[in-house]
């Protein structure tokens, strides 16, 4: 019976547990935030905005802009290399529309693992700007930027290599709001 | 013996046959999915409301707009590709989702099928406002449907678009749907 055990249901759980940690690092290494569980608030807000500009469609449109207008150019080299871009605003008419769990349920995703918080980042909008990278190795490989404002909650996930530098060369363009955000001289990052 | 290979080559033809006919392939090859006429379907069935086609509207006497989304290069082109434009219009018909618009916008979804991905998404239930935009690839085009509902009036536009037209719209993708919507309802006579 012991062997039984040994020769089926060990190699079986082995699997299993491959299977499990195989999962959990493909969840681990995507840089893409799930904001499904906001959708209900789209019923309560005055203003829903929902883009997704994924991998296909952002590459599309890096190919075909041309490479010897100048405007164009310049756009082409911004996108290029992006994977995609996926926005979710909410616009409230009265403050406490959404809950603080509403924000955990972002927040959670982009605690720990591969993104950091960026720190003495500001914004001239009111609320709270927090704003996550997320590294493999010496690559940016995302941005996340969570903008809690009383009336207003924001979404920003980028993937591919962007900074700062590029999401606000990107703010006003392909879906990604105005987020005024202020980067400081020196800027550092914190788990 | 001959018999017996006989009754067998013909079940595996049978088979074959039953295999094919309940395939994906085949299903979507032999009854392919109007989704532009689903949407429509959709509005009307959610809102009790009736589309008017553009011919009726011509005769009406239909006032068309011009649309202020211009091409870089000066000179106004047309967005669309010649002759790829769906249109139907919903005028002066009630939009009221009574807080329903998240229902509304799952039958919407489920009309137009996986196989268009969503763009852009834009509500506002205080106004009635909604704007959907999907995109599927369509070899060396693109295929961009429309959809905008205020509350007193409707349009459902199925555009193909060039790649480098929609990389042009990519860049504003909340004035997306105003462009092809204009582009498509403009009269160059």
């Amino acid at each position: 019976m012991k062997t039984l055990f040994l020769s089926v249901l060990k190699p079986a759980a082995l699997s299993l547990l491959l299977i499990l940690l195989a999962a959990v690092a493909t969840t681990a290494q995507s840089a893409r935030i799930q904001t499904n569980n906001l959708d209900y608030l789209a019923a309560k807000a005055s203003e829903t905005v929902d883009v997704n500009i994924d991998e296909h469609l952002m590459q599309m449109t890096a190919k075909f802009f041309s490479s010897t207008d100048p405007d164009e150019k310049k756009i082409k080299e911004l996108v290029s290399g992006l994977k995609g871009i996926y926005v979710k605003v909410f616009e409230f008419e009265h403050e406490g529309e959404y809950s603080a769990a509403d924000v955990e349920s972002i927040r959670s995703q982009l605690r720990g693992g591969a993104w950091t918080k960026i720190v003495n980042v500001t914004s001239r909008k009111d609320g709270s700007v927090e704003v996550y990278l997320m590294t493999v190795g010496d690559q940016i490989s995302g941005l996340a930027v969570l903008a809690a404002d009383p009336k207003e909650l924001t979404i920003v996930n980028i993937i591919g290599p962007v900074d700062l530098t590029k999401l606000s060369e990107l703010e006003g363009q392909f879906g990604v709001p105005v987020l005024d955000i202020e980067q400081p001289a020196k800027t550092k990052a914190k788990n | 013996m001959k018999t017996i290979k006989f009754n067998i080559t013909r079940l595996s033809l049978l088979g074959i046959v039953c295999l094919a006919l309940i395939s994906p392939d085949s299903t979507s090859a032999g009854a392919k999915r109007d989704e532009f006429g689903a949407v429509v379907q959709a509005i009307e069935q959610y809102y009790h409301v009736k589309h008017q086609s553009i011919p009726f509207l011509a005769r009406a006497g239909m006032k068309t707009t011009t649309t202020a989304m211009r091409i870089r290069g000066g000179q106004y082109k047309r967005l669309a590709e010649a002759g790829s434009i769906r249109i139907a219009f919903f005028e002066d018909q009630d939009f009221d989702s009574r807080g329903g618009l998240i229902t509304f916008k799952t039958s919407l979804v489920s009309a137009v099928g996986e196989t268009w991905s969503p763009l852009i998404q834009t509500l506002s239930p205080k106004d009635e406002s909604q704007t959907y935009i999907f995109i599927r690839n369509s070899g060396e085009k693109v295929n961009v449907l429309v959809v905008t509902l205020e509350r007193r009036e409707g349009t459902v536009v199925q555009v193909s678009l060039s790649p480098h037209n929609l990389a042009i719209l990519m860049q504003s993708p909340e004035d997306m749907g105003k462009a092809i919507t204009n582009d498509a309802t403009r009269d160059d006579n």
